[in-house]
């Protein structure tokens, strides 16, 4: 018997959370614009507002709250100035005493300092969260975030070749 | 071992005397048959035992013995060093309960031993010295600070506080740090009791092994440790990060790490409106396409994702097919892979066959009983008519078969 069992996708995986959620966020924003003209600029450029933030926030769903930056991109999410919904305190209060756990205040000295000085605070910028971590941490969070970035672009790059004419 | 003597005697002593001097030399020298002692750490511990030698005088010292060796050039410029000058000479007085003799060196050793395993090993837990060249070992530190540790305990720990240069700890207490003593000065003979007891105990010390020609203060201990970690975790980045492989500087590393983590950003942000753009142009209504759009990208990757035939079946009451989809099938370059291809084609030409004649549901039915890879090809039909026809289908929670099996590629 010649059976072709080729694997399947795991749905427990990153890869698949997050297209689920993006995809599902996707037919959302396609369902919200109005059928007037898509086409202008302007529009696009809302939309692509609304497509990268929901790819970030599909992303940090994905990942919950397991890691730092996730916490904090979901948070920096959560009080966007553009969002309407009221943000509970309770949520800031909780994201306040994650920052203070996450804060050690450990000052690099040694060679660790000189060397890492000036990337370690480029690194952070870049990492969301990373202000308040240590150089291990940091390393970790951002070990961690490439991998969940090349999850979302690889998936979002195969829904782009999809529905590309 | 003369300048061991020489910084004695350079000690602000009071009373010495040449006898003393000479059982000096001679616990000198017994020593360094068996230790490595370092000068520094030698004062250091004189300055500190001197609490430990005021509870010795009251305490029961079962292997007393030992510390008597030391005590004379331990002593340094303590009050109590009359006392010990005493010693020797009245021994007797010593303690109706111990005696406190010159102890040959074997059974000095074995005395050791059996003090550092009476020691509680709580001692032991600490930085566990196993064979060193770099050791500071003071043996009957060790029993003595084991033995009078109730005593010790008394006194403030602030006497052994100040005296972290010995401990190899990274984390210092009270209660640990008259441990650390104890574990710091324990002889190479019984380190590896030491060890084996140390592992018994939960206290989550980093055990930190200064290696020969390393700095042995905590300070530089905790940091070499933290290095450790950080150029661990840095080596695991070099495996993500691609274009790490040629770069060895740590500098230049993070520095491709941080230029990868821009790119991988502005990917996102460069996709997002490609697909912002492809919406303008395309109605697509991704809802349901979620499962099934899966397979279709997963099967591009090396292996193919398998999609059960039954499945696939409610998808089939859709709007009728009409060529366009079917062509747009054909020449979608999504589809699944190599082994996908024929069938597809072969699907393909039936599917157009079909849908010239009519467009009955019906008709697609074969779809599922063809024993080719009609799985793979279904969801890219599918998504296909929805791309085309704008079409709702029915989310069927049988279609959540697709994802059950595990994928290797899962992350």
């Amino acid at each position: 018997m010649n059976k072709y069992n080729p694997p399947r996708m795991n749905p427990s995986s990153l890869r698949s959370r997050f297209a689920t959620r993006f995809l599902r966020s996707l037919s959302k924003i396609n369902a919200k614009k109005p059928t007037a003209s898509s086409s202008s600029p302007t529009e696009i450029f809302r939309r692509y507002r609304r497509i990268k933030v929901a790819a970030d926030k599909s992303m940090a769903y994905s990942v919950r709250s397991r890691r730092t930056w996730s916490r904090a991109m979901l948070w920096k999410l959560r009080t966007r100035p553009c969002c309407r919904r009221s943000v509970k305190t309770s949520t800031i209060v909780r994201k306040t005493r994650h920052e203070k756990q996450n804060k050690n205040t450990t000052t690099t000295t040694g060679e660790d300092g000189v060397v890492f000085g000036v990337e370690a605070d480029e690194l952070r910028e870049l990492v969301p969260g990373g202000e308040a971590m240590d150089l291990y941490n940091l390393l970790d969070e951002t070990a961690h975030y490439i991998k969940c970035l090349t999850t979302q672009v690889q998936v979002m790059k195969k829904i782009a070749d999809f529905y590309s004419p | 071992m003369l300048h061991r003597l020489e910084s004695l005697e350079s000690c602000n002593y009071n009373g010495m005397g040449v006898a003393v001097l000479e059982r000096q030399a001679a616990s000198l020298k017994w020593q360094q048959q068996n230790y490595v002692v370092q000068h520094n750490n030698l004062v250091e511990l004189c300055a500190s035992s001197m609490p430990q030698l005021q509870g010795l005088t009251g305490s029961n010292l079962g292997s007393g013995q030992m510390v008597e060796l030391k005590r004379p050039e331990v002593f340094l410029g303590s009050d109590d060093f009359q006392e010990f000058v005493n010693f020797p000479v009245a021994g007797a007085e010593f303690g109706d309960s111990e005696k406190l003799d010159m102890v040959p060196p074997e059974a000095a050793a074995d005395y050791c031993i059996s003090r550092t395993s009476s020691c509680q090993m709580t001692a032991l837990n600490t930085s566990v010295m196993k064979e060193e060249r770099e050791d500071m070992i003071l043996e009957k530190m060790e029993s003595t600070t084991g033995s009078g540790r109730k005593s010790f305990n008394k006194r403030k720990p602030e006497a052994v506080a100040d005296h972290k240069g010995k401990n190899k700890r990274i984390k210092g207490e009270g209660e640990p740090e008259v441990k650390t003593k104890c574990s710091t000065e324990i002889s190479r003979n019984s380190s590896k009791e030491n060890s084996k007891a140390s592992e018994v105990q939960k206290l989550d010390y980093i055990h930190v092994r200064a290696r020969r020609g390393q700095a042995t203060d905590s300070h530089s201990l905790a940091e070499r440790a933290r290095r450790e970690k950080i150029s661990k975790k840095m080596k695991c980045l070099q495996d993500l990060v691609p274009s790490c492989n040629k770069i060895t500087g740590k500098a230049g590393m993070l520095d491709e790490i941080i230029n990868y983590v821009q790119s991988l950003q502005r990917q996102v942000e460069f996709l997002s409106m490609k697909i912002a753009a492809l919406n303008s142009s395309v109605q697509f209504n991704v809802e349901n396409l979620t499962m099934k759009e899966f397979p279709a990208y997963v099967a591009n990757f090396p292996a193919a994702a398998k999609l059960p035939a039954m499945a696939s079946l409610p998808y089939f009451q859709l709007n009728p097919l009409q060529k366009e989809s079917v062509n747009c099938m054909l020449n979608e370059s999504m589809l699944p892979p190599q082994t996908a291809t024929e069938g597809i084609a072969s699907a393909s030409v039936s599917i157009s066959e079909q849908s010239l004649s009519s467009s009955s549901m019906t008709q697609l039915q074969p779809f599922s009983t063809w024993n080719m890879d009609p799985q793979d090809i279904v969801p890219g039909i599918i998504s296909n008519f929805k791309r085309e026809y704008n079409f709702k289908c029915h989310y069927s929670p049988s279609y959540k078969t697709y994802s059950n099996d595990s994928d290797s590629y899962h992350s």
